[in-house]
């Protein structure tokens, strides 16, 4: 009889605890196993372009799960970071020919990977479109981020405001910690000179963007 | 004259029913509901049970004995409860996944040539796999989705699954949230469905393999992860990667309780 209880325990408490400890890994534990999977699961054409996948500091802090919030600390170093990032044309003019920022506004292409292969083009296309209402009327636009119409009709085309918009599309994170905003400029998906074409795009009176 | 009264009635009718739906807050509404009424990936059923029940591959096998989580040639209900862990592969599997397990198990294929040709090119006639995938699926049709997390390596992919819908990365900064964490949002006219929402994740998760209009073939879910990471500029996404895996875990258990309908209809 206490034998059987004995040989009983033996058997039964390792296989409830095997069965009774499967439960959620801790955020450490997720991340290594997550991370693993990412280092193993994608292919590319060349090796360098694997490290898209690695996260810079301001990516990591700001891939909070959930509804987790950012802290004011956090916030602070992500504008810090996105600060410093900036770099401005070399001519010093930061509104070009909105005429370009239409076609690039309106380009949704470049630097995608797949079958093997590279999109490379003569350069990449802005994403304005994907995100956001441009000119009045336009239909084809989306709304995950704010309306553009009008925005050069209520702000001006001032110095001040060329720079807040290039600095906003360069690195939006300077303005608005972790939106989904890509920073586009601090990527290096576009070049300082594309962004100075969609800053003139957004604020020129004559660009369809105002168009009353 | 009674013929003619019954055919001004049956245009009114019409017309009353078109209107209805003109009228109803999506302006593209009334072109999805047409299409769903008339769904080309049915076509892609009958396939699938095909070539399920077809002796094939170097063994010359069908894959009748192909074991989908409830016992072998059990499929009734086996697609509403993946992914799930299997003890003789000690891993993790999806539909997909498992549905190649069997095929170089049973039939004697070699992993590499059905991974290559899985993902079909757009105006194919599609892959075997999409068949397959299909096929087994529409044998849980009716049922609800009912995935557990029991085994520590299932309690592992769905936590890496939330881990990576967050994660953001590459010159896009996005991550899966970054499009799919809020309601009634678009790309360009393209409706995003919005994964935080339960009512949403249901849709999706009861829906795929479906049939994808603008490419004229059946697409699986991973198909679908493989394009998103596409359009945010990263890396391919290895077919039946851990990732996805990963992923289509933390969104099916989230979606518990959806009734499965396929071949779903999307653009």
């Amino acid at each position: 009889m206490r034998n059987a209880w004995l040989k009983w325990t033996m058997l039964g408490v390792p296989a409830l605890i095997a069965a009774g400890c499967a439960t959620y890994p801790d955020p450490g534990a997720t991340r290594e196993i997550a991370e693993k999977m990412v280092g193993g699961d994608f292919t590319a054409p060349a090796p360098a372009l694997l490290k898209r996948l690695e996260q810079d500091k301001s990516q990591r802090i700001c891939s909070k799960i959930g509804d987790a919030k950012l802290t004011q600390a956090e916030a602070a170093e992500v504008v810090a970071l996105a600060r410093a990032s900036i770099q401005y044309p070399p001519s010093g003019k930061l509104a070009g020919d909105w005429k370009i920022g239409s076609r690039l506004a309106h380009d949704g292409a470049g630097d995608r990977i797949q079958f093997g292969r590279l999109e490379k083009r003569k350069e990449n296309g802005g994403l304005c479109q994907n995100c956001h209402a441009l000119a009045p009327g336009e239909v084809n636009v989306g709304n995950v981020g704010p309306s553009l119409t009008g925005y050069g009709a209520q702000r001006g085309n001032s110095e001040a405001i060329a720079r807040l918009t290039y600095e906003k599309i360069y690195n939006a994170w300077v303005y608005f910690p972790c939106s989904n905003m890509p920073r586009l400029g601090a990527n290096h998906h576009l070049t300082p000179e594309q962004i100075t074409h969609l800053v003139a795009f957004l604020i020129d009176p004559q660009s369809p963007i105002n168009a009353r | 004259m009674l013929n003619m009264r019954g055919g001004l009635a049956a245009i009114a009718v019409l017309c009353a029913s078109v209107s209805a739906a003109a009228q109803s807050t999506d302006p593209l509404a009334v072109g999805r509901k047409m299409l769903a009424e008339d769904n080309p990936g049915e076509l892609w059923i009958e396939r699938g049970k095909r070539l399920f029940h077809e002796r094939r591959g170097p063994r010359n096998a069908s894959l009748e004995q192909c074991d989908l989580g409830l016992g072998p040639g059990k499929l009734e209900g086996a697609a509403a409860r993946l992914p799930r862990y299997f003890p003789d592969t000690d891993q993790v599997q999806d539909l997909e996944s498992r549905l190649v397990t069997c095929m170089v198990g049973l039939q004697g294929f070699k992993r590499e040539d059905i991974v290559r040709t899985a993902i079909s090119p757009g105006g194919s006639n599609g892959s075997d796999v999409e068949a397959l995938a299909l096929y087994i699926t529409s044998r849980s049709n009716g049922m609800e989705m009912k995935v557990a997390l029991s085994h520590q390596k299932e309690y592992d992919m769905y936590k890496a699954g939330e881990y990576l819908f967050y994660r953001r990365s590459g010159q896009t900064d996005f991550a899966c949230v970054q499009c799919h964490g809020e309601s009634d949002k678009r790309i360009r006219l393209q409706d995003l469905v919005n994964m935080t929402d339960r009512k949403q994740i249901q849709e999706v998760v009861s829906t795929w393999p479906a049939y994808r209009g603008a490419h004229f073939v059946v697409r699986t879910m991973q198909w679908r992860l493989f394009d998103c990471f596409w359009q945010m500029r990263l890396p391919e996404l290895k077919y039946l990667s851990d990732t996805s895996i990963a992923l289509t875990t933390y969104l099916h258990y989230q979606g518990n309780g959806a009734v499965i309908r396929v071949p779903g209809f999307k653009r």
